[in-house]
């Protein structure tokens, strides 16, 4: 067991130094963000007075060295575009995406696990195909595109809803909806392939056999038994939800990590970009690890190969 | 460019457009709040480091000016009223001004002379490390600047200046705290701005929003708004709704082809003004790559004549602006714009072909650098001119890149660009000589353009120079030509700043897209 956990911590620790380094590299040789940062007019003095401010100018390896040790330390920095502390910069705005994260997360769950279920146990039938076409829509139609056809039908014409930004719960609704369509979908298609799996296995019939009722055999049989997918996808996309919502949070104007990721990027603000996508790592990893823990939860199998 | 008799006479009429007068007495208790939604927000908000359109937007509003463009009474900005400096005047190389007295800073500060001392300063913006390095372009030829009383201070210049007025209405003319912005630095007082406008900043997150609340102890009495949140709304479909839904009482940049849509709407009102601002293309004109066609003058006059720039601005604006023909011929230029000057290089597809011919050019693929959604209309431009160009056997390739650091690296053959024309109103100092010239960062930057020509240079220093109206005449027109016989660059068309606003308001417009929320250019009806 403690070869098993050191092993997943070498992994973790291995993983995030890489990508903090991928990030280095690809923000370094993608453009000099000096230029980005000083604007289109400003004097080359100026951009050397910029350079020099936040030690730009160094070699690129002392450059590395600071910043790793930086990241390793849990100092991400300040944020070249306004001075302060990337720290603070993404503690305000993460409250924001979890917000709306956990409320189309929680939407999708319940939405789109009953439906493959649903889906699952009435195969071939007319609310199969009506619930898999729908969710393939959901799949497939573009968060911005939805995300704009909502503002045009709720806050244009109909005057529901608020446009964009927060405030109330209100303003919260076109954006976890946009969200949560995707994620519905995605989940409707595996619950629907998971649970036809197992539908077929011995020992459903065994349970139907044994008298056991057709929704029991289906919730506290089939279900747990189907989890495992199911479970894999949930973790992934929660690990993406920090960073996921990058193009419903720009449409809806909503303060979140993603619109903070595009405006950094956008201005080269290379300081937040590392942090950003130190903590989106961090929380993948993280994900992935609960992910882990959960097989062994619900297969005692793996419990014992472990 | 005035002469020294009208600049006199400005400074007479100015007294008659004190701007304490024509802001409303509101009652401060039952002031609405405004929404605001912008499509971006500047990073910093210091004078001179936050230069940029989204910011010039804003500042009035909190910062004042020394010298103010009255655009009620002039719709050019061509007459000049005290603003925080009441009164002034040239003696040689010296001029004077003179200080409102009275007037506070948002952390409740007296302004003084210091204070505007420290604003036009060299440490400030001209010495040899300035807190804002940009400084240095509108501060040419400043060489002393001093207070001489608590409320008067003088600046001294290499040569008589007469447009030292028209220099402070623009952004070095904005006031800052000297010991706040000590205190703090210039990174901090961009984040944390305080100046002696209607309204005090109280939030600013730059990717976000920035909050004003109403300063009351503002020297021209309470402003007429209680909050003015400036809500960033990247979403076009997103700010119309809002508008129409009234959850905003201003948009704004509103795409071209989608001002017509917005219009139908019930209480909403379209504001279009033509901005002192062009966007345009740079050839460059270096041979780098060394085998650059673009060193062949007759291959740029060739691309220039082949472009038919009215129709494309017919065809993407929908006649709401214009392309200007002769370059530099500003009509906000006012008596140095001549309606009758020529065309050097009309629209000619036979004479483009013809210049083509007596080139060397082959065929060769020309990379044209352009930032993506930047100047608006601009890829789409693009487009119809590389197929014009194609008709007479220039190969361009446009390449849409996403930022000018990118623009920027070689190899390329021709760039995108804006100048303005508003640094001296009323003068073509700023786009022919400031922004060409020898120091000019098309000049000089790792990325340059062109090198200009002796002549140029020489043209320029005598336009530079000269006071007289006429002589100045007579040398910009000389210095023009010499420009045009090299043709470094090509004026595509007159921005055209918009924005809209919910029934109920009645506002004004500024042709460099600030939006005034006080005196005569806001009014709640």
């Amino acid at each position: 067991m403690t070869r098993f956990w050191v092993l997943k911590i070498l992994r973790t620790v291995l993983t995030l130094w890489f990508v903090v380094t991928f990030v280095f590299v690809v923000l370094r040789t993608s453009g000099d963000p000096v230029v980005a940062l000083v604007g289109a007019d400003a004097t080359p003095e100026e951009v050397e007075q910029f350079r020099q401010l936040w030690r730009l100018d160094d070699p690129l390896w002392i450059q590395y060295f600071r910043y790793v040790v930086q990241m390793a330390t849990g100092q991400f920095g300040i944020s070249y575009r306004d001075g302060r502390e990337v720290i603070d910069i993404i503690a305000e705005r993460v409250p924001w995406t979890l917000i709306l994260g956990l409320f189309s997360y929680i939407g999708a769950i319940l939405i789109g696990v009953p439906a493959g279920i649903i889906a699952a146990i009435k195969r071939g039938s007319t609310f199969d195909n009506l619930i898999m076409a729908t969710a393939v829509f959901g799949f497939a139609l573009p968060n911005f595109f939805l995300g704009i056809l909502m503002i045009l039908l709720f806050s244009l014409s109909l005057q529901w809803l608020p446009s964009s930004g927060t405030g109330t719960v209100l303003h919260l609704i076109m954006p976890a909806i946009t969200l949560a369509t995707f994620t519905a979908g995605t989940l409707a298609r595996f619950t629907r392939s998971a649970m036809l799996e197992v539908l077929d296995k011995l020992y459903i019939r065994a349970a139907a056999a044994k008298g056991v009722g057709y929704w029991k055999r289906i919730i506290f049989h089939a279900l747990p038994n189907a989890s495992i997918p199911l479970v894999t996808i949930i973790g992934l996309n929660l690990g993406e939800l920090i960073g996921g919502a990058i193009v419903v949070e720009t449409v809806f104007a909503w303060p979140g990590v993603g619109r903070l990721l595009v405006t950094a990027v956008s201005s080269r603000d290379l300081a937040v970009v590392q942090g950003l996508v130190l903590i989106m790592a961090v929380t993948m990893v993280l994900a992935n690890l609960v992910v882990d823990l959960l097989y062994g939860l619900l297969d005692p199998r793996i419990r014992v190969q472990n | 460019m005035f002469t020294r008799r009208e600049v006199g006479n400005l400074i007479l009429g100015a007294g008659a457009l004190s701007m304490v007068g024509s802001l409303p007495k509101a009652n401060a208790a039952d002031r609405p709040s405004l929404n605001i939604a912008v499509d971006n927000l500047w990073a910093n908000m210091a004078t001179i480091n936050g230069i940029s359109t989204t910011s010039r937007r804003i500042f009035p509003n909190f910062y004042d000016n020394l010298v103010d463009r009255d655009y009620i009474k002039d719709e050019n900005g061509l007459i000049f009223a005290p603003k925080l400096a009441t009164k002034w005047e040239q003696k040689g190389n010296i001029w004077t001004f003179t200080l409102r007295e009275g007037v506070k800073f948002h952390d409740g500060t007296e302004m003084t002379a210091e204070d505007a001392v420290f604003t036009l300063s060299p440490e400030r913006l001209w010495g040899a490390k300035p807190f804002e390095p940009r400084g240095k372009t509108f501060t040419a030829g400043f060489k002393r600047v001093e207070a001489t009383g608590k409320y008067t201070f003088e600046i001294e210049t290499e040569r008589p200046d007469p447009n030292m007025p028209s220099k402070l209405t623009g952004y070095i003319g904005f006031v800052v705290p000297k010991k706040y912005y000590m205190e703090v630095g210039v990174d901090a007082f961009g984040q944390k701005p305080i100046g002696t406008g209607p309204y005090k900043v109280t939030t600013f997150r730059s990717g976000e929003i920035m909050v004003l609340d109403a300063f009351d102890d503002y020297w021209g009495g309470p402003p007429p708004v209680k909050q003015i949140s400036w809500k960033i709304v990247p979403e076009f479909a997103a700010r119309m709704a809002g508008l129409v839904s009234k959850e905003f009482d201003f948009i704004v940049n509103i795409p071209t082809d989608q001002e017509a849509a917005l219009e139908k709407y019930q209480g909403v009102t379209l504001k279009r003004v033509l901005a002192d601002n062009y966007p345009a293309l740079a050839f460059n004109t270096r041979p780098d790559p060394e085998d650059n066609p673009l060193v062949d003058p007759n291959l740029r006059y060739a691309m220039v004549q082949a472009i038919d720039m009215n129709a494309i601005v017919q065809a993407l604006f929908n006649g709401t602006t214009e392309h200007p023909a002769v370059p530099f011929n500003f009509k906000e230029y006012g008596k140095f714009y001549d309606p009758n000057l020529p065309v050097k290089l009309p629209y000619d597809v036979a004479a483009a072909k013809a210049l083509v011919a007596k080139t060397k050019y082959k065929g060769e693929k020309l990379l044209w650098h352009i930032t993506r959604q930047f100047y608006p209309n601009y890829e789409a431009a693009a487009e119809i001119m590389v197929e014009q160009w194609r008709e007479i056997g220039v190969n361009v390739e446009a390449q849409i890149l996403d930022n000018f650091e990118l623009v920027y690296r070689r190899p390329y053959h021709m760039m995108n660009m804006s100048m303005s024309s508003d640094f001296i109103p009323g003068d073509p100092y700023q786009p022919l000589w400031l922004d060409w010239g020898p120091t000019a960062s098309r000049s000089t930057a790792t990325w340059k353009t062109w090198d200009p020509s002796p002549e140029f240079i020489a043209l320029g220093k005598k336009f530079d120079a000269t006071t007289d109206f006429e002589e100045r005449k007579k040398a910009y027109l000389a210095l023009s030509e010499e420009w045009q016989r090299i043709t470094p660059g090509y004026y595509l068309w007159k921005s055209v700043y918009n924005c809209a606003h919910r029934a109920g308001i009645e506002f004004k417009f500024k042709p460099n897209g600030e939006m005034r929320i006080y005196g005569d250019y806001f009014k709640f009806v």
